[in-house]
């Protein structure tokens, strides 16, 4: 068990690595140039040189690159060349609003798209199965920024029972909710639509398999062989699923955010592509990739909690 | 003869085709008694496991039963509602199946997967089903079942996770147990304790025992009655002395003559049975087994009517009776 969980981190110091360089000369390949977007269109030749200097912007790519593995080794990820601030600390100021998104999301998502999924597998071919996939189909192919605008429309501008701005500086936890429901709402019913699908395949093979069939022979309850023994051996599919959903669920924050009015990293992140403040990005992609990774190792301990077999291997 | 404790009476079981539904088993009567071994013999696709998941409501759908009784203890189990079935199963009717590292569920622990079973049926705790499933685990001899029982199914051989399913189809003390080629799986040597396990639970027990077979070796060593299923119906059925000594099915017959023999001559062919068993969709009218009988004649209406199964103690489905008795 202890080799597994070396193994895990050891996975995720390389995968951040290769998303921070990935990121590093994405960045500078994209046209543009920090010190003119600060200085203007007009800045003498003399004066954006010294800035460039000043930013290192000057020296060769791989001797910044570099440096930039070196002080962000030490945890050090530069300056905004914007705002003069840490990155790490305006990222970092950014992240509780997009994590309670993605959190309420997910939970939104597992919260549907687990239990409908198992419906529609023990329901196979019924009325039931047929509706939840076709839902399911829905919720896949409409684009978030859609379902958020309907969303807007329908539960807030006509029904009213949604406020149309997903944030508030109202204090309290009840408005947080209320504020927080619609977004989550949106974000969440996309991600349940993929979790549906695959909960229900991953639930079709399993209950095809010999043992629950000798586990009916034994007379277990129907309602204990579908949610005790079955969906522990669909566990790693779903999870599998979900770890892979919460990426691209972060990606769809970004989209949802702009829809609602909330402020988080999506907003932050784009603002600072705009600028080409590449420390500012560098520090985003970093913290958004470190959450990615770091959920995915979770549930890679996770699934060798659930299946022995994984344990050794 | 006493009262069967388990008893198929006219058992039909179909799946809808394309045009209506195709019987996989046909009007099937079998029975066996308290102590008894009922040896269910027949090439793959016969019927012999569809006769018993059907008769115990386990026939994955859209299979069904159409016709018959399934009778424990004179109760028709096909006439239960689901729950009083289910309470039946495992309970009363215990089954092991053929394949025994697909058997066991590979993310529970066997201890728990027994006490799974213990506590479908029984109100008591965790701690005690524990507690019988380490027991449980010594009865089918499993050397330190105090430290296997925490187990998981991969940690053990193909033998001993049949005897771990063993061990869960006699938690609960079952009147009948049914043996789905309980050694198909397993290696020659494991096949012969398995066998050998089976038969002295039946005898502690008392139980009454179904095994599903196509070895007759096994058939020889294990069981007091013998019923032959071909194409999804029984054709002979009898004590197992009478029916080895003097079978009466030309199928039957030739199974017989298709065992190697290690007594005769050197060079000695096998004789294979020619030709292969019907698809349920596309059976002859008359006896199913008539295209490929060396004794099938249509003046005795092999290909026209089917043969019904005698009412006697060696019991054959098989138009040319009088014929095969007058050569024999």
């Amino acid at each position: 068990m202890l080799f597994y969980v070396a193994r895990c981190a050891a996975q995720l110091a390389v995968a951040l690595v290769g998303i921070v360089t990935v990121a590093f000369f994405l960045m500078r390949a994209i046209p543009g140039d920090p010190a003119i977007y600060m200085l203007g269109d007009y800045a003498t030749t003399e004066s954006l040189a010294a800035l460039r200097a000043r930013l290192g912007l000057d020296l060769p790519v791989w001797q910044q690159y570099g440096m930039f593995l070196a002080s962000a080794a030490r945890g050090d990820l530069g300056a905004s060349v914007v705002t003069g601030q840490s990155a790490l600390a305006e990222i970092w100021s950014a992240v509780p609003p997009s994590a309670e998104l993605a959190v309420a999301g997910m939970a939104i998502a597992i919260a549907f798209g687990v239990p409908l999924g198992i419906v529609a597998a023990v329901r196979q071919g019924t009325f039931v199965d047929v509706a939840v996939m076709a839902l399911a189909l829905g919720g896949i192919s409409f684009p978030v920024f859609w379902l958020g605008l309907v969303a807007i429309l329908v539960l807030s501008h006509d029904m009213g029972l949604f406020p149309a701005l997903g944030a508030t500086s109202e204090p309290g936890l009840w408005p947080a909710i209320h504020h927080l429901a619609l977004p989550a709402l949106v974000l969440g019913l996309s991600v349940a639509a993929y979790i549906a699908r695959l909960t229900r395949s991953a639930m079709l093979e399993v209950l095809g398999q010999d043992h629950i069939r000798v586990a009916r022979a034994m007379g277990v309850p129907e309602r204990r062989i579908v949610w005790h023994l079955a969906l522990r051996n669909a566990a790693i599919p779903i999870l599998a699923v979900i770890g892979v959903t919460f990426a691209w669920s972060l990606g769809n924050a970004i989209l949802v955010e702009a829809v609602f009015s909330r402020p988080g990293l999506g907003s932050t992140i784009l603002k600072a592509i705009l600028a080409r403040d590449y420390q500012l990005v560098q520090a985003g992609v970093l913290v958004l990739a470190a959450a990615v990774v770091l959920l995915n190792t979770l549930l890679d301990l996770v699934y060798g909690a659930i299946d022995p077999r994984l344990r050794k291997a | 003869m006493t009262a069967a404790t388990f008893e198929l009476r006219g058992l039909t079981a179909a799946v809808p085709g394309e045009t209506g539904a195709v019987r996989l088993v046909e009007e099937v009567s079998l029975s066996v008694s308290a102590g008894e071994t009922l040896a269910v013999v027949g090439e793959s696709g016969s019927g012999k496991t569809v006769t018993f998941t059907s008769a115990l409501g386990l026939l994955p759908k859209p299979g069904r039963v159409i016709e018959g009784q399934a009778l424990y203890n004179g109760t028709d189990l096909l006439s239960l509602a689901p729950e009083s079935l289910r309470r039946v199963r495992g309970a009363q009717i215990g089954m092991v199946f053929q394949d025994p590292l697909t058997g066991l569920n590979p993310v529970f622990r066997v201890g728990d997967q027994i006490a799974e079973v213990l506590r479908a049926h029984l109100s008591i705790g965790r701690r005690e089903a524990r507690e019988r499933a380490v027991q449980l685990l010594a009865r089918v001899q499993i050397p330190d079942p105090a430290r296997r029982v925490h187990d998981y199914p991969h940690q053990f051989s193909g033998g001993m996770r049949q005897r771990v399913l063993i061990a869960m189809a006699i938690a609960l003390g079952p009147r009948v147990l049914i043996a789905d080629e309980p050694t198909t799986a397993l290696d020659v040597t494991v096949q012969a304790q398995i066998l050998d396990l089976l038969s002295e639970l039946r005898e502690e027990e008392g139980m009454a025992m179904v095994l599903i077979t196509h070895d007759l070796g096994v058939v020889a060593r294990q069981a007091d009655r013998i019923a032959v299923m071909y194409s999804g119906r029984v054709v002979e059925t009898g004590r197992v002395d009478e029916v080895f000594r003097a079978p009466r099915h030309p199928y039957t017959i030739s199974l017989f003559r298709s065992i190697p023999d290690l007594d005769a001559p050197a060079g000695t062919m096998l004789a294979p049975i020619a030709g292969a068993p019907p698809d349920p969709q596309r059976r002859p009218s008359g006896c199913a087994f008539a295209p490929r009988c060396f004794a099938a004649r249509e003046a005795d209406g092999c290909m026209s009517r089917r043969p019904l199964l005698t009412d006697e103690g060696h019991a054959v489905a098989c138009h040319r009776q009088g014929m095969l008795e007058q050569a024999a």
